[in-house]
């Protein structure tokens, strides 16, 4: 009989009955066939695997990471808080001692969810992985949590919620963003003034495969993890770097994916997108499963993997290998902010964000306080072309006195100009969520 | 009138039933070197007098491919798997002749890689010089597509007496499962076989004209003719033989929990809203889980005669039996004896109870009357501590729609029904918040139930419209079907189909209640265009009985 080296909790919550529309790649069908072939690999049977039941997430779970406008609901549907419910499940089966790692196998996805939220871009409402993260942070008294994002795409909404936080190490490895959705996600892209080269970006060419992956993995992620020391790592695990995905570039294999696993050995991994639901899901999610539980892989191999995975070209092993310099002086050398703001006074940052798949146009401006003693307080005000003006105030974990001071005055005088439809407040250190529609 | 005898480890219980209720009850000793001669004698007992041509049908729980499996006393198998991309097939390898041959099916029932038939003609020839006879071939995914289970077969067919082909038992998917159901069905296939003719034969020879039907561990019957290739599906009915007995003695509308309280065990089962829940995935071995359906059970070792013991001051019940009670003439205290010591029962020699007690009272530093109420507040606790993980894990089953997670159904139990020898004893130690139910004739619960039981079945049909495909593979169909079929034609094909292929094999019950449970289909994309529909349904007979005993 098998049994698992370390107690794996799975969190499998398909939604059957949820799609962003018929033909969209974020459909029903999506994790089907990988429900069939875990099954029939008698998964659930092993020893030390067990599945486990979502929490369905609260709107304060989500408030803790997002401003959405006009509120929660508006911007959610029932499905997207199971997803968040199924991360938030596996991050307390984990941190509860009920296993030693869990995977949330749940769509729909949620890394390109940002800070601010108005409607759904890259197929993501919410973000679930922050979500589980700062459900972590408020219930067990952790600090210093590490992302690695191996969806082929940015995790542009990962990265924007912890832009400014030095205890979040966010690490993004993806197809260069100059030839795939969302565009975002080079070098220079390495975090707020506050929290410099806590944002790593490595963007890979099309076609890194197998080899290149695990390059990147070795050379550049796992120095850089042992440097931070988190208490957590998660994973985002995104599977359409498969070569068989239809809306990508790269040369990744399921055994690839496992082996990044097992190199990577996350405490908690999240599903995020992957959308060649036949040939490769079912086999990447068996692979990362049993990467995770510590069990042999290696059998699990794509049935036209000898016919349609090419190994990686030379030009490309020579251009990842240069990445590396510049990935690793980013961590370890940041350049400074130029636009960094005196201490006391706000750094700003303005983005037009465009939600492609509810074609949402949304402008902000970002305000962060320079802080010596804490992250600072964050003010964002938001136009949506579905919105007038609104406007977000977060006191961020451990804010310090002065800064939960300056966000309440914040908020007060945001609600009495009447400028705003809708007026947030986040307070993390209180605990107190406010929202002033008008 | 209606028969049904039910083989325990330790008693063999008939029962005959007419349309007033219970005719005549007879208990027996099992013996379990010759279980023939048990039921030939529990037979003729309980219809001593009665005229035998009107007993209208036959129904028997026996234990004798479960203490086959158990006592290993299996015949040599030899296993042939192919298993493609996934977990090492070696991991699955049951009993001491697994053949792993080349050859894939993937999730979607397309052939990967074509079986190696000249490892598959090299491996039947060792089995052959091995003296081999019987077979199981199991593939992965066989029940998307059976060919190569189909071509393992065919070629053995000139090799042995029997083979067991996976997709036959379970439409289910999971390989591990298929291939130890497969191995155990033509493990037993043998003596289960023999054993049925000689059953069938002498009850002709008593001249009873019914048919004989052979109880599952799901709390339903099968036609003994149709068990015969299904020897697997026979084994661990014991607890549903109960659980349906209480059925029909009870009217249970609710959700509820039954104990059956032995000597040795306790099982726990549940009902919800009248119906008792069956295990999602199929019963387990020893530790190797099945494909076998049965009903949600558990089972503790806490039991009228489980052993009191003490450790540093701490006293424990169970969870080995160690011969009968002190009351019975057994050496160590059990819990019966607490209970005796206590007041609470009055069973047997009541004296050699309380002497007992004494006795481990003066090894250790404990008080007689403190062991006896330690030892049965530990039983108590047990038993509830059981009956809610139970509860906690039914509950927090998996659920893949948002409408099912938002609707989130829970079993909360209103009442406790207790079966079995010491079920009244039980009855006042339990007693707390929760309505208690002891009902009349519980000794022969297990009996009743097996007599009662009626037909039970699964089955479950794929589609895959664009490749214009349709199989229900346990039943052995496959055809082709048009671009347009819909969920409304597959679960009426189901259904039309199921139908057939249980009245061919002698189900007789008349009527045989299928019910759609699962029905789904899921458009198709390849690329970005609809490439046909993914149907899906599951139809059941679920658990229940011919009549009800209460008033």
């Amino acid at each position: 009989m098998l049994k698992a080296k370390n107690r794996l909790g799975l969190i499998f919550f398909p939604a059957y009955d949820w799609a962003i529309s018929p033909t969209h790649p974020e459909r029903e069908e999506r994790l089907l066939y990988t429900q069939d072939q875990l099954r029939e690999e008698g998964i659930f049977d092993i020893d030390g695997i067990v599945e486990l039941k979502p929490d369905i997430a609260t709107e304060e779970d989500v408030m803790r990471s997002h401003s959405c406008f006009p509120d929660v609901k508006s911007v959610t549907t029932e499905s997207h808080m199971i997803s968040a419910g199924g991360a938030i499940r596996a991050a307390r089966a984990v941190l509860d001692g009920e296993v030693d790692k869990a995977f949330a196998l749940v769509r729909p996805p949620g890394h390109h969810s940002m800070k601010s939220v108005h409607g759904n871009r890259g197929f993501c409402n919410i973000n679930n992985e922050s979500i589980m993260l700062e459900y972590i942070r408020e219930k067990y008294n952790k600090r210093k949590i590490a992302i690695v994002d191996t969806d082929c795409h940015h995790g542009d909404g990962t990265q924007d919620i912890f832009w400014h936080d030095p205890d979040v190490l966010f690490i993004s490895l993806h197809q260069d963003g100059r030839t795939l959705y969302p565009g975002s996600g080079h070098l220079r892209e390495l975090g707020g003034p506050n929290a410099r080269g806590k944002t790593i970006n490595i963007p890979l060419p099309p076609n890194t495969s197998e080899e290149g992956f695990i390059y990147t993995i070795d050379k550049m992620v796992l120095p850089i993890l042992k440097d931070f020391k988190p208490e957590v790592i998660i994973n985002s695990a995104g599977q359409d770097n498969h070569y068989t995905d239809p809306i990508t570039n790269m040369n990744f294999t399921a055994h690839g994916y496992a082996l990044l696993n097992e190199k990577l050995n996350p405490h908690i991994a999240v599903l995020e997108g992957g959308y060649s639901i036949q040939g490769a899901l079912p086999y990447v999610n068996l692979g990362i499963v049993l990467a995770m539980a510590g069990i042999d892989y290696s059998s699990v191999k794509e049935p036209d993997y000898n016919k349609n995975y090419v190994p990686q070209s030379k030009d490309i092993t020579e251009y990842i290998k240069q990445l590396e310099e510049h990935v690793l002086n980013n961590y370890f050398n940041p350049a400074p902010d130029i636009e960094r703001a005196p201490v006391g006074e706000f750094t700003v940052r303005r983005k037009n964000i465009y939600y492609d798949t509810d074609g949402i146009q949304e402008s902000q401006q970002e305000h962060i306080l320079i802080c010596n003693d804490c992250r600072g307080v964050l003010m964002i005000e938001s136009t949506a072309s579905i919105n007038p003006p609104c406007i977000g105030i977060e006191i961020p974990v451990n804010g310090c006195k002065r800064c939960q001071e300056a966000g309440h005055k914040l908020f007060e005088q945001a609600v009495k100009s009447k400028e705003y439809m809708t007026v947030l407040l986040t307070d993390r250190v209180n605990k107190v969520y406010k929202n002033v529609t008008q | 009138m209606l028969l049904g005898i039910d083989v325990g480890g330790t008693h063999t219980d008939a029962v005959l039933i007419d349309k007033n209720g219970i005719k005549s009850t007879f208990k027996a000793k099992t013996d379990t070197k010759d279980l023939f001669n048990t039921i030939i004698t529990a037979l003729k007992e309980v219809i001593s007098g009665v005229n035998v041509k009107e007993i209208k049908n036959i129904n028997l729980s026996t234990t004798l491919s479960t203490n086959a499996i158990i006592e290993n006393k299996l015949e040599k198998t030899g296993l042939f798997i192919s298993s493609g991309p996934g977990i090492n097939p070696e991991n699955f390898k049951i009993g001491d002749n697994t053949y792993i041959i080349d050859g894939s099916i993937n999730h979607r029932g397309s052939e990967i890689l074509k079986l190696d038939t000249s490892a598959l003609e090299k491996d039947i020839k060792a089995c052959v010089k091995d003296g081999i006879k019987v077979f199981a071939a199991v593939t992965k995914f066989s029940t998307r597509n059976n060919m190569q289970e189909l071509q393992i077969s065919d070629s053995l067919k000139n090799n042995g007496d029997f083979i067991t082909m996976g997709h036959l038992l379970s439409s289910q998917l999971s390989f591990p499962r298929r291939a130890a159901t497969a191995y155990y069905n033509s493990a037993v296939w043998r003596i289960n076989s023999n054993f049925l003719i000689s059953v069938i034969d002498v009850v002709k020879k008593m001249g009873i004209n019914a048919p004989v039907n052979i109880l599952k561990a799901d709390g339903g019957t099968i036609p003994a003719e149709a068990s015969k290739s299904l020897a697997v599906e026979s084994i661990l009915s014991g607890t549903a033989a109960s659980v349906m007995g209480i059925t029909a003695l009870c009217k249970i509308t609710d959700d509820a929990v039954v104990l059956d309280i032995g000597g040795t065990t306790t099982d726990i089962a549940l009902f919800a809203s009248g119906v008792p829940l069956i295990e999602k995935d199929g019963i387990s071995i020893g530790n190797i889980p099945t494909l076998v359906r049965s009903l949600q059970n558990r089972s503790i070792g806490i039991g009228g005669d489980s052993v009191i013991s003490i450790t540093k001051g701490e006293v424990k019940v169970g969870p080995e039996r160690k011969g009968p009670s002190a009351a019975e003439g057994g050496t160590e205290p059990t819990l019966i004896d607490a209970m005796n010591f206590a007041g609470i029962t009055n069973h047997q020699n009541k004296e050699k109870s309380i002497e007992a007690i004494k006795s481990l009272s003066e090894k250790n530093k404990l008080s007689p009357s403190d062991i006896a109420s330690k030892s049965i507040d530990f039983a108590v606790k047990k038993i509830k501590d059981e009956i809610d993980r139970l509860l906690f894990d039914v509950n927090q089953k998996p659920v893949y729609t948002v409408h099912e997670m938002l609707q989130g159904r829970k079993i909360i139990p209103k009442k406790i029904y207790i079966i079995g020898g010491p079920a009244k004893a039980f009855e006042q130690v339990l007693k707390g918040d929760i309505k208690i139910i002891v009902p009349e004739n519980h000794g022969v619960a297990n009996a009743i139930g097996a007599t009662l039981a009626k037909t039970t079945f699964e089955s479950e049909l794929f589609s895959d419209t664009g490749k214009e495909k349709m199989m229900i593979p346990n039943i052995g169909i496959k055809e082709k079907v048009s671009q347009k079929y819909t969920l409304k034609d597959a679960e009426k094909d189901l259904i039309s189909y199921t139908r057939k292929y249980l009245e061919n094999l002698g189900y007789r019950d008349s009527d045989l209640n299928i019910e759609v449970v699962e029905s789904s289909s899921f458009r198709m994309i390849e690329g970005f265009y609809s490439s046909g529909n993914d149907i899906r349904v599951k139809c059941q007979i679920k658990p229940g009985v011919m009549m009800n005993l209460y008033k």
